[in-house]
């Protein structure tokens, strides 16, 4: 519940610092088109980019967790799904917008399956869930091996949005879809916080409502609400995935990868924080970025260590998270 | 476990089982000493450095394996590229081990519960990324040809002797765990584990308590990874990976998660299946994650918490009454109760270190 | 050990145990405690009453340390604990009860009372040796045991004890590290009729080494074992008098019609 001044200032001194770094390397060679600064534009493109789908992924995890306090670590799991099963309608000839929309519905509606089967019934175990929903992960990431193979494969992004846009600097393009993503992060996350603030679904989360008992108290009809945010938190997942696994690729091993992103991104950010978490994945998407191409040779195999340095930096400052609900 | 047995026939009953086991090697197969004994011994000993922290500490924790990972990288990298004596190698690896489990420990100290779970499952895939991507631990390969100190030999042909080391190293842990939980470190980490709002009242630093509890569970993990190198001859990031992660969780969950005993249960179950049921079944990790899943929802405490509740229903229909919850120094603590929140229905308000308070324990 | 006389058996030229100057406390934009001054006396035996909502609860988690202040100041033993943490307050003397019982449920009786005297002792951290000092630490557990009349329960699971005794419990671990000052979180709720007299006997039975503070607000224990009284009102302090004042004020009466038994 304090923040720590001591951390605080240490982690203000490293973010001025890993700046400085980056400005200096960046433009320390000028502005001209022989410099770095186009380098450094595409490179801030792709954290921003990476950040909104991190976000577009984790926001549906602080969700469920604001509103149930269920900690979902089949998350990555439904992540990866969501892009086979676009994967798989694509290749089947739907179009890329309506596959898209479909496996988020399908990612969302298992999600409604294991909640209703698996977590309704034991609300308020925390630990129990938890570990319920490592099992799920484990049964999804086997069955996807064998329904969708191991080889990596990528979703190809609809005719819209495969040419890259002139950025009318340095002669610089970019792939329309990264920039796609980030708007569709914008869009988002605009109409989860319009959601949060002026829906009573939006009430109960402020409120941090997670007794079953209180809430139908309120008048709320608890499983259609529950259920229907796990529903929307795993549609998100899916959703991320079908933009993941196009911009990216679709692999066993995604599933870890995004079940940890959205793990720091919501460790950082706040468990419950929609705000917490668009910092956190700005935070974890331009740091990995920036490291992978800013950081001296020798270190670039230690990258991995900043997102270890950048938990520990907000944890010693707040260990609820950034933006983290406190309990009374 | 039961309560019914008196402390010195529990301890004649804990030397003829050493003695049993240790005659494993003699009465079994190289293949079985080998990939079943051993492998389930360093499963065991893996899987007690997180029911130890579960039970005692009520700290559920995600980061064992790369703590595991991280003393098996370093044995492996001091004895192979920089040709170490073995022994030398694997005390460095432990102390290394330590120093980071204490670093993993400030960083955890201040949360609680499923935050808590969360940040070590962070921390166990960051240390595995880790691995992967560094080429001075192998990389995606790993370390190869890693060889234990002369007196072991090679554990493939002769597991016999790396056998014995890993009963008896196992047998050392599991004292020196109930030995520690009665000292005044072992009480008040588990009043911490209880209270600690009361203990912060009472005047214990609890944020300390939970790093050095944390940074004992490191040691145990650091002896499990070292063993477990020399004996598998290598290590690879795949060894530490999220499978292998779910794969401890899973073993100290069919053990039962707050008992000692079951880690090792836990580790022999797994390992059976995991040797003699490929044959069946391609698809493995779907039925690991069946089987877990089974446990959660009828057994939470795993087949130790049932064989308790058996043993109690026994003595109840032949004494007639409900059995008497003494506490006995020697037994196992924990949060009690089935399930695996502490003690649903209890009188009175205990703190419950698994269920999450986001804010955790401000100091 | 002394019963508690008409006059207090306090030295009043001694410095205060408690000192609070101008707490203040806001939830939001509303102060649930409002510039309070408060002294209190060694060896002095002091109640603060207030109906719910008065500020109570919160005026005694800033003392403790469980929450801090907007604005004040708190003193304790002569020094300035406001920006000191609930464990150092503990070490300097200060002990304190809950009100729903905070007992340590996996562990004994015994253990329970043995972390509370080891708490205010040092080896904390202990791994081998200091056989005598533990020993010491037992004896000393099981007296208060005694003390709190749960000796024959000594070897029982905390958690597994009734609610009574739970509460019986809470006080133990409270006297155990035999703190300067002690303070009470309602005790007297939930408790029988019966409990309240073993309740109210035990707290006038304390030795004047130990000065208590009693935050109620069921005036039956507080005024029978308090010699001072401070009415809190909306978090403000209303009015402060001996126990006999505190009945004849007109003030009291006006805004509390009835309210001697407290809500429920």
């Amino acid at each position: 519940m304090v923040i720590r001044r001591g951390p605080a200032a240490l982690g203000w001194l490293l973010l001025a610092f890993g700046v400085a770094w980056v400005v200096v390397h960046a433009f320390g060679h000028g502005f001209g088109s022989e410099g770095n600064v186009p380098q450094f534009i595409t490179v801030g493109l792709n954290g921003v980019s990476l950040a909104a789908l991190y976000f577009i992924t984790a926001s549906g995890f602080t969700l469920i967790f604001g509103l149930m306090r269920v900690v979902n670590m089949a998350h990555g799991s439904l992540y990866l799904l969501g892009g086979y099963v676009a994967l798989d309608l694509v290749s089947h000839g739907t179009n890329w917008w309506v596959a898209m929309v479909l496996a988020a519905l399908i990612t969302g509606a298992i999600g409604l399956v294991v909640h209703q089967a698996l977590l309704r019934w034991n609300q308020g175990q925390d630990l129990r869930q938890a570990l319920i929903t490592i099992a799920v992960a484990t049964i999804l990431a086997d069955q996807m091996i064998v329904h969708f193979g191991s080889t990596p494969s990528t979703l190809t992004a609809p005719s819209g949005l495969s040419a890259s846009l002139e950025l009318g600097v340095y002669q610089l393009q970019y792939p329309l879809f990264r920039l796609f993503i980030i708007g569709a992060a914008v869009v988002i996350g605009l109409v989860l916080w319009l959601v949060i603030r002026f829906t009573r679904f939006g009430i109960l989360l402020r409120a941090g409502v997670d007794d079953r008992d209180m809430a139908s108290v309120l008048g709320v009809n608890v499983p259609l609400v529950f259920g229907g945010a796990f529903f929307i938190g795993a549609a998100l997942a899916g959703l991320g995935g079908v933009m993941g696994g196009t911009t990216l690729s679709l692999a066993p091993g995604q599933d870890d990868q995004f079940l940890l992103s959205s793990l720091v991104v919501v460790i950082v950010g706040g468990l419950g924080s929609l705000r917490g978490a668009a910092v956190g994945a700005l935070l974890l998407g331009l740091i990995e970025q920036f490291s992978s191409v800013y950081l001296p040779q020798s270190l670039t195999n230690d990258a991995i260590l900043l997102t270890f340095i950048l938990l520990v930096v907000v944890l010693a400052v707040r260990s609820q998270g950034l933006f983290g609900r406190t309990t009374t | 476990m039961s309560g019914a047995l008196r402390p010195r026939a529990r301890v004649a009953l804990g030397v003829a089982l050493v003695v049993a086991l240790a005659l494993v090697p003699a009465i079994f197969s190289t293949y079985f000493t080998s990939a079943v004994a051993a492998q389930a011994l360093v499963y065991g000993l893996a899987a007690v450095s997180l029911t130890f922290l579960a039970a005692y500490g009520g700290i559920v924790s995600l980061a064992q394996t790369g703590l595991y990972g991280i003393a098996g990288f370093v044995l492996a990298r001091f004895t192979v590229s920089n040709g170490m004596d073995p022994l030398l190698a694997a005390v460095l690896a432990v102390v290394i081990t330590v120093v980071v489990g204490l670093a993993f420990g400030a960083v955890v100290s201040g949360s609680e519960g499923i935050y808590l779970l969360m940040i070590t499952l962070a921390l166990g895939v960051i240390t595995f990324y880790y691995f992967s991507q560094t080429p001075t631990f192998g990389g995606h390969e790993g370390i190869n040809g890693v060889t234990a100190p002369g007196f072991i030999g090679d554990p493939v042909t002769h597991p016999a002797v790396m056998y014995e080391v890993l009963l008896g190293v196992s047998v050392i842990v599991y004292v020196a765990i109930r030995l520690v939980g009665r000292t005044n470190f072992g009480l008040a980490m588990q009043g911490v584990r209880d209270g600690p709002t009361r203990m912060r009242a009472l005047g214990y630093n609890v944020r300390l308590h939970r790093t050095l509890a944390f940074t004992l569970g490191a040691v145990i993990a650091a002896l499990a990874g070292v063993l477990g190198t020399w004996n598998d001859t290598r290590i690879s990031p795949g060894t530490i990976q999220v499978s292998q992660i779910i794969v401890l969780m899973t073993i100290a969950v069919i053990g039962g998660l707050y008992r000692i005993e079951g880690a090792w249960i836990g580790a022999l179950v797994y390992t059976l299946l995991d040797t003699y049921s490929r044959g069946l079944t391609a698809r493995f990790e779907t039925w690991i994650g069946i089987i877990l899943l089974v446990i959660l929802i009828l057994s939470p405490d795993g087949l130790t918490g049932l064989a308790q509740r058996l043993a109690a229903l026994w003595r109840r229909s032949r004494n007639g009454d409900a059995a008497r919850p003494v506490a006995d120094a020697s037994l196992p603590p924990g949060p009690g109760g089935p399930g695996l929140e502490p003690g649903p229905g209890r009188t009175g308000s205990t703190e419950s270190p698994t269920v999450l308070e986001p804010g955790g324990a401000a100091q | 050990m002394s019963a508690a006389s008409g006059a207090p058996a306090v030295d009043a030229a001694a410095a205060p145990l408690l000192r609070t100057r101008g707490l203040t406390r806001y939830f939001g934009a509303v102060p649930a405690v409002n510039g309070v001054d408060l002294d209190v006396m060694p060896g002095e035996r002091r109640a603060i009453l207030g109906p719910n909502g008065a500020g109570k609860s919160t005026y005694f988690n800033l003392i403790a340390g469980d929450l801090p202040p907007s604005e004040g100041t708190v003193e304790l033993f002569g020094r300035d604990v406001t920006a000191l943490a609930v464990r150092r307050r503990a070490r300097l003397g200060l002990g304190r009860t809950y009100q729903t019982s905070r007992v340590l449920a996996g562990l004994s009786v015994e253990d329970n009372l043995y972390l509370a005297v080891l708490g205010a002792a040092r080896g904390h951290l202990r791994l081998v040796g200091g056989r005598s000092e533990r020993a010491a630490t037992r004896r000393r557990a099981r007296e208060v045991g005694e003390m709190v009349g749960l000796s024959g329960r000594l070897g029982v699971l905390a958690g597994s004890l009734a609610h009574g005794e739970q509460r019986q419990l809470e006080i133990g671990l409270a006297l155990a590290p035999a703190p300067r000052l002690l303070m009470f979180d309602e005790p007297a709720a939930g408790l029988s009729r019966a409990e309240r007299v073993t309740l109210t006997n035990l707290l006038l039975g304390l030795d004047r080494d130990v000065t208590l503070i009693l935050i109620e607000h069921d005036m039956d224990v507080a005024l029978t074992v308090a010699e001072r009284v401070t009415m809190l009102h909306q978090g403000e302090k209303l009015v402060e008098g001996t126990p006999a004042e505190i009945r004849a004020n007109q003030t009291v009466h006006d805004l509390y019609l009835g309210s001697g038994h407290g809500e429920q």
